[in-house]
């Protein structure tokens, strides 16, 4: 039996978020369970085309130390996520819109095309969603 | 001949020892063995698991 999809919905651009949802998208995919991500809001910072990894994220005290402790960095995750299991990751219309980005000023190689809540959410009926 | 490659995925954080065993295993032949060594704090701080691919 195959386990229902993964929907992620990542809006805030904590470090502490995006690297637990990082952790899920690429846990799940890699355990044979299909992930789509869509990302908005102050998330979509922390995929903006080459951002210091180090200022990338805005973050509190456990970002403080998963930054000391060399824990593995998010972006990355997705990354994993994507080429080792079945992983989409779009960016929201919305947000491409608002902040006047294109495709090209997101991190390469990682996204697929941006999409719109509707259908985002009418693909997520099938499967559970989680936001962070 | 099966083979068996050893990971040495310790002191890696959460999901690192997952991903490089995935990974791993996608490059490896049906038969072969991979052993996985990740930190545990139980079991003479190390903890390891030896997985074979099946399909």
């Amino acid at each position: 039996m195959s386990s229902p999809p993964l929907f992620l919905v990542l809006v805030s651009g904590e470090h502490e978020k995006i690297q637990m949802a990082g952790m899920m998208a690429s846990v799940a995919a890699v355990s044979e369970r299909p992930v789509q991500v869509f990302v908005s809001m102050n998330a979509i910072y922390a995929f903006r085309k080459d951002a210091d990894p180090d200022t990338r994220y805005q973050g509190g005290e456990f970002s403080k130390l998963m930054k000391e402790k060399n824990a593995p960095d998010a972006v990355t995750l997705f990354e994993q996520g994507k080429m080792l299991g079945e992983m989409k990751i779009h960016p929201c219309s919305m947000a491409m819109d608002i902040t006047g980005w294109s495709e090209a000023d997101l991190v390469e190689d990682l996204f697929d095309e941006p999409l719109g809540l509707t259908k985002f959410l009418a693909d997520a009926e099938t499967g559970q969603l989680v936001v962070l | 001949m099966s083979q068996r490659k050893t990971i040495d995925a310790r002191g890696a954080f959460c999901p690192g020892p997952l991903m490089e065993l995935i990974a791993a295993l996608k490059l490896v032949e049906i038969g072969d063995e991979i052993e996985v060594l990740s930190t545990d704090k139980e079991q003479d701080g190390q903890w390891s698991i030896v997985v074979r691919k099946a399909k």
